[in-house]
């Protein structure tokens, strides 16, 4: 059927033997992304690794309509961006925060690199859906808001006018804890 | 039916075909000898029960579910094969006799000799029962075979074969951005 | 670029999940389908006992059909996936070739 070579697995669950190897290199490859997306989107490791383990079963199953590296690519940002954001709808006990809610980081004075990583990291994961993936893909991804607005579907301006607003609400709240944020 | 232009695809318009659907069991002996093989059989329930369980909210699913809504069965059986000559002409016998009982018309033969493709499609059509499908495929390494009861949308299906992923909403990428990005630290 | 774009490319630098990652992804794929997280949250009305049969009757009255009629769903969905795919991939290909060749097909 053409593309890269996948065999689906029959509804018997007959156990699939040919091409996974290559298909074991795909997935060493792109892990780091796909794992990274899921850990700073929904801040929990084990979830996490369930859902890029996820991420990585799904594209078996689709293997044979990726049509280049470039597509792959696109394709798991994609799969792994819809998969954590249906994640937190589906979790009922998710609190949801407007922009303007974000709870200030608990550190009041400007700390090691380390910890401001860890506290903007809290920051971005507790940013509501789109943006916390927009913020994401841009920073984690180096996307720019073109290709941000294909992986998820969305308006190109849109994206934009999302990333500011986030920017500027993660500008302020962490200036409050950490001192003077250069602008 | 009307064949416009080049390639003939078109809507299969109104109940046509007599609604019964290919037996295909000539063809599961080859599994044996398939390095691969995969075989869908939805008919009745079975097959309302899958177009229940599409998503509405998926773009893709979504133009699934509006295709099959009348169709009565979709039968899929594709064999993959390490080696050529895994299996013979006369394995697809079967099928073509039936494919060439009344009712039952070819409309389009496509050979490749460069890949060694043939693909042949057949609609079927006539009588109060709705019509039909069945796609042919063979290469010396791999054999397609597809059986739609039913009214079927051919435009509809084509493109959703153009799409390629047909779960996710999904299209190729413009961007030439390399595949992996470096820490910026 | 602004200090905080820079801390936060910082902070969201992609890291590599544990290293038998890609082990356990190919170990699932082998594997048959994982329970249903309904009857792991269904395990908790077993404790009580004195509400144990009652969770008993309404897991294999309710509960257990309707899972199974899930999975089924599910099952069903992605052949029709599946089956629609490859006649829309077939159809469209030959549609393909017979546009690049400005002609029918030929013979049998």
């Amino acid at each position: 059927m053409g593309g890269l070579a996948v065999r689906v697995q029959e509804e018997s669950q007959r156990a699939v033997q040919v091409e996974l190897p290559a298909f074991a290199d795909i997935v060493r490859e792109h892990q780091g992304m796909v794992f990274s997306l899921a850990w700073h989107y929904l801040h929990d490791r084990a979830l996490a690794e369930e859902m890029a383990q996820e991420v990585f079963l799904e594209l078996y199953r689709h293997l044979a309509s990726i049509q280049s590296p470039e597509h792959l690519l696109f394709w798991l940002r994609k799969v792994a961006s819809r998969k954590c954001i249906d994640q937190t709808r589906r979790r009922a006990f998710w609190p949801k925060f407007g922009l303007d809610d974000i709870p200030e980081p608990s550190a009041k004075t400007r700390q090691a690199d380390p910890m401001l990583s860890g506290a903007l990291a809290k920051l971005v994961a507790s940013l509501p859906e789109k943006a916390r993936m927009l913020v994401i893909l841009r920073y984690q991804e180096d996307l720019d808001p073109s290709d941000i607005a294909r992986v998820l579907d969305m308006p190109v301006g849109t994206v934009k006018s999302h990333l500011q607003r986030a920017l500027g609400v993660l500008r302020e709240k962490l200036a409050r804890t950490v001192g003077e944020i250069a602008l | 039916m009307k064949i416009l232009g080049g390639f003939a695809l078109f809507v299969l318009v109104g109940t046509a075909g007599y609604g019964q659907a290919l037996d295909l069991k000539g063809l599961e002996k080859l599994a044996a000898k398939a390095s691969d093989s995969t075989e869908v059989a939805l008919d009745g329930s079975l097959l309302r029960l899958g177009a229940k369980f599409l998503s509405a909210d998926d773009p893709d699913q979504a133009k699934v579910k509006k295709l099959v809504a009348e169709l009565k069965g979709i039968y899929v059986k594709t064999y993959e094969f390490a080696q050529e000559g895994e299996y013979a002409e006369s394995d697809l016998a079967s099928i073509r006799n039936q494919l060439r009982e009344p009712g039952w018309s070819r409309i389009v033969g496509v050979k490749s000799k460069k890949d060694r493709d043939n693909t042949e499609i057949y609609l079927k059509t006539g009588g109060s029962e709705p019509g039909g499908l069945a796609i042919v495929c063979t290469n010396p390494k791999e054999l397609v075979v597809v059986n739609i009861v039913g009214k079927i949308d051919l435009d509809e299906l084509s493109e959703l074969g153009d799409l390629g992923v047909p779960k996710i909403d999904i299209e190729k990428p413009k961007s030439t951005k390399p595949a992996d990005k470096k820490d910026h630290d | 670029m602004s200090n905080l774009e820079d801390d936060l490319r910082i902070a969201l630098r992609r890291e590599e999940p544990p290293a038998d990652f890609t082990e356990r992804v190919l170990a699932r794929l082998n594997q048959p389908p994982a329970e249903p997280t309904w009857r792991e949250r269904l395990a908790v009305l077993m404790r009580p006992p004195r509400l144990q049969w009652v969770a008993v009757a309404v897991i294999v009255s309710v509960i257990i059909p309707a899972g199974v009629q899930y999975r089924k769903g599910e099952r069903a969905k992605e052949q029709l996936l599946f089956a629609v795919r490859v006649a829309g991939t077939k159809l469209h290909q030959a549609q393909h070739k017979v546009a690049e060749t400005g002609r029918m097909g030929t013979r049998l």
